[in-house]
């Protein structure tokens, strides 16, 4: 579904991404880890297509299609979905008006009708229920002085009414309590299926122990410094980051 | 170079071909006062921005030519369909003569409309353009509301204006008393029409009683070759209440003056205002609060979006007397730049002489936050969609909190067409 085969991207003339290479197929589930400042949201950027990030070499095919020629809609409208780790506070932006113009810009690509309203709110109401979120914010701002928990429920809301096949979800775990964790973990598996593909990035093991990922990859000063399966993210909250650089040095 | 000026002899003849009604004395003390003081230019503080020789220019062609200017088919359907989409009682003028019919089809009880010329007409005259208005004053309105009455629906004045065939210039003033304990909501609407050039002059007094509540909103949609200059002053009684909202969405060189005197303990005043401009156009808002005792509140927060070469000119004034304490002071002025060649000149000004008082006052400049842009794209919005998102979004604030709910829905609707406008370049 996404390969990356050798990517190099800077911001302001600084390299962060120095050669990375990952493939995701469909239906598997991808865990990123590494330490801050890594790259790991750079990647996730370049991949929704800021424009503020430029790539100098590599390639990103998309099912097939190079990504890299694509604006940022019209990649979310092929299906890739990314969870911000900082969602953006739009003030005087219904977040209702925005969910609904989300969900018909994917269906006017799709070829389909605008949906109905009455099937939307109801739709929206079903996941909001899952996720355990309160309703009022539907009408609130988007993430308009939303709590750090809120505004990462609502990046999964949007998540689970777009149905994206790629999600990437940068630190949607992080700031979370244990009843939020559950509730975007929920979220999560409710989206997994042979026909999509989930990327997570993530500090802590305890978002795997609810999401089972196939792959676990470190990045480290924009590189894939190693990968695996599941264990290696036990081995990493065991040892912590220096084993895998000393590792990758050695 | 010497500042252009109206001339005298031109003015004096129109006045003189006026009715000799109740205002003819006080059209000549004015023309008077205006020969004695001038018209302001660019050297004056208050009129640095707002450059008015095209305006006197204008005057000028209009006195020499013709007075009495036939109002077209295009007037009377502006009038019908501005009626038609406003729930109001609606007194309208067109090309400064009044519409008599619209002031005898006034249904509500516990208002009073006459004509200024009926009444020993006092009017104030204090600021040059001011001048210009009482002297070539046709006639005005006065409005007065009963004490103890609650107007059930809005009273809408309608300006219209109509410069089909030679330039043409017109004066309009509306006196409006709220007696106490009275309450009532006001839409003041200006439109115009035409291709010729076109230059209107509104002066608005607005005197409210102890403890009424007037509700004001002003919408200002003329045709964008068309020019104005608008003042409303206000004096608020004792525990009175004023809430002004203004939207300035045409007009070529727009300029418009809010005095608010607050004279008497627990009056509130909040106005705030929206203005929308491209291509050529040149908006300048100034407001003047003065505290002269307290407890008092005056809040204001004015935004502007401008792109092409527009201009905007935000000046507000707040000035707390001696004397004024538990005065409560906020200014306001924020402002979206959408292209490299539009312009705004903001300027907040706090004089406070008092010691016990809460003064703020922010301004600020930019363009669409790109963070925000982003995020809407990652959406499925294209880049167009997103940013006529976030500029209908800065301006709905406005509109949130401008007062007559009533009419909330049809201002958001005409934002958004105007914003669709100036976003599409056509008016770079
Ligand atoms: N505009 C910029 N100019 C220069 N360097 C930048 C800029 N933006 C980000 N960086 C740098 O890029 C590096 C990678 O940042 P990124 O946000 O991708 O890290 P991360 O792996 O997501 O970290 P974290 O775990 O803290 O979220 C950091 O060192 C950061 O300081
Ligand atoms: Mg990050």
């Amino acid at each position: 579904m996404l390969e990356i085969n050798d990517l190099k991207a800077s911001i302001g003339g600084t390299e962060i991404l120095r050669g990375l290479s990952l493939n995701v197929s469909a239906g598997e589930v991808h865990a990123i880890m590494g330490p801050n400042g890594s790259g790991k949201s750079t990647l996730a950027q370049v991949i929704a297509g800021h424009a503020d990030y430029e790539v100098s070499s590599g390639t990103v095919t998309y099912m097939g299609e190079n990504l890299l020629d694509l604006e940022p809609e019209e990649r979310a409208r092929e299906g890739i979905f990314l969870g911000f780790q900082y969602p953006v506070e739009i003030p005087g932006v219904n977040n209702a008006y925005l969910l609904k113009a989300a969900v018909n810009a994917r269906r006017k690509h799709e070829g389909l009708a605008e949906i109905d309203a009455f099937e939307f709110l109801k739709l929206a109401k079903e996941k909001m229920a899952l996720l355990d979120m309160d309703p009022k914010l539907l009408n609130r701002g988007v993430n308009e002085g939303f709590s750090g928990g809120e505004k990462k429920r609502n990046e999964i809301l949007q998540m689970a009414m777009l149905e994206p096949k790629l999600a990437i979800l940068d630190e949607t775990d992080s700031g979370l309590d244990i009843d939020a964790l559950r509730a975007v973990a929920k979220g999560v598996n409710a989206l997994r299926s042979a026909d999509r593909a989930i990327v997570l990035v993530t500090h802590y093991q305890r978002l795997l122990d609810y999401v089972e990922p196939d792959h676990v990859h470190v990045l480290s000063q924009g590189r894939i410094a190693r990968s695996g399966d599941k264990s290696l993210a036990l081995q990493l909250e065991e040892k912590g980051y220096d084993w895998v650089r000393e590792a990758a040095n050695g | 170079m010497k500042p252009a000026t109206l001339s005298y002899d031109a003015l004096l003849a129109s006045v003189e071909k006026l009715p000799d009604d109740g205002l003819a004395v006080t059209r000549r003390a004015a023309l008077d006062h205006l020969h004695k003081h001038g018209l302001p230019t660019t050297r004056h503080e208050d009129w640095k921005y707002t450059d008015l020789t095209k305006i006197v220019d204008i005057g000028n062609q209009f006195l020499d030519g013709q007075w009495d200017q036939p109002t077209s088919q295009a007037t009377g359907d502006l009038v019908n369909s501005i009626r038609d989409s406003i729930e109001a009682d609606w007194l309208v003028m067109s090309n400064g003569i009044i519409d008599q019919e619209s002031i005898a089809g006034l249904g509500q009880t516990g208002i009073s409309v006459t004509r200024l010329s009926e009444a020993d007409g006092e009017m104030e005259f204090s600021t040059p353009l001011s001048d210009l208005n009482a002297a070539l004053l046709y006639d005005g309105l006065r409005i007065h509301v009963a004490a103890d009455a609650a107007l059930t629906r809005p009273i809408g004045i309608l300006l219209v204006d109509d410069a089909t065939t030679s330039p043409g210039m017109s004066q309009t003033r509306i006196e409006i008393e709220l007696a106490a304990s009275s309450t009532a909501s006001f839409i003041e609407y200006h439109a115009s029409s035409g291709s010729a050039d076109h230059y209107a002059n509104s002066v608005s007094n607005l005197k409210l009683g102890d403890n009424s509540h007037a509700d004001y909103v002003r919408i200002q949609e003329r045709d964008r070759s068309h020019n104005q200059t608008n003042r409303l002053t206000v004096g608020l009684g004792r525990d009175s209440r004023f809430n002004h909202c203004a939207f300035d969405f045409g007009g070529r060189l727009v300029r418009n003056d809010l005095t608010v005197d607050i004279a008497h303990p627990g009056a509130t005043a909040a106005f705030d205002g929206l203005y929308l401009a491209g291509g050529q156009q040149h908006i300048d808002n100034h407001t003047r609060a003065d505290h002269r005792v307290g407890p008092g509140i005056s809040h204001q927060e004015y935004r502007g979006i401008m792109t092409g070469h527009a201009r905007g000119v935000w000046n507000g004034k707040a000035i707390v007397h001696d004397g004024a304490d538990g005065t409560d002071a906020e200014q306001a002025n924020h402002n979206l730049l959408l292209s490299d060649k539009a312009e705004i000149d903001a300027k907040p000004e706090l004089e406070i002489y008092a010691d016990d008082v809460k003064c703020s006052h922010g301004t600020t400049v930019g363009q669409l936050d790109e963070t925000a842009l982003f995020y809407l794209r990652t959406r499925g919005l294209n880049e167009h969609e997103a940013k006529q998102i976030l500029t209908r979004a800065f301006a709905q604030a406005i509109v949130s909190k401008s007062p007559i709910d009533s009419i909330h829905e049809m201002l958001t609707t005409k934002i958004a067409e105007r914003l669709s406008g100036l976003m599409q370049g056509v008016e770079a």
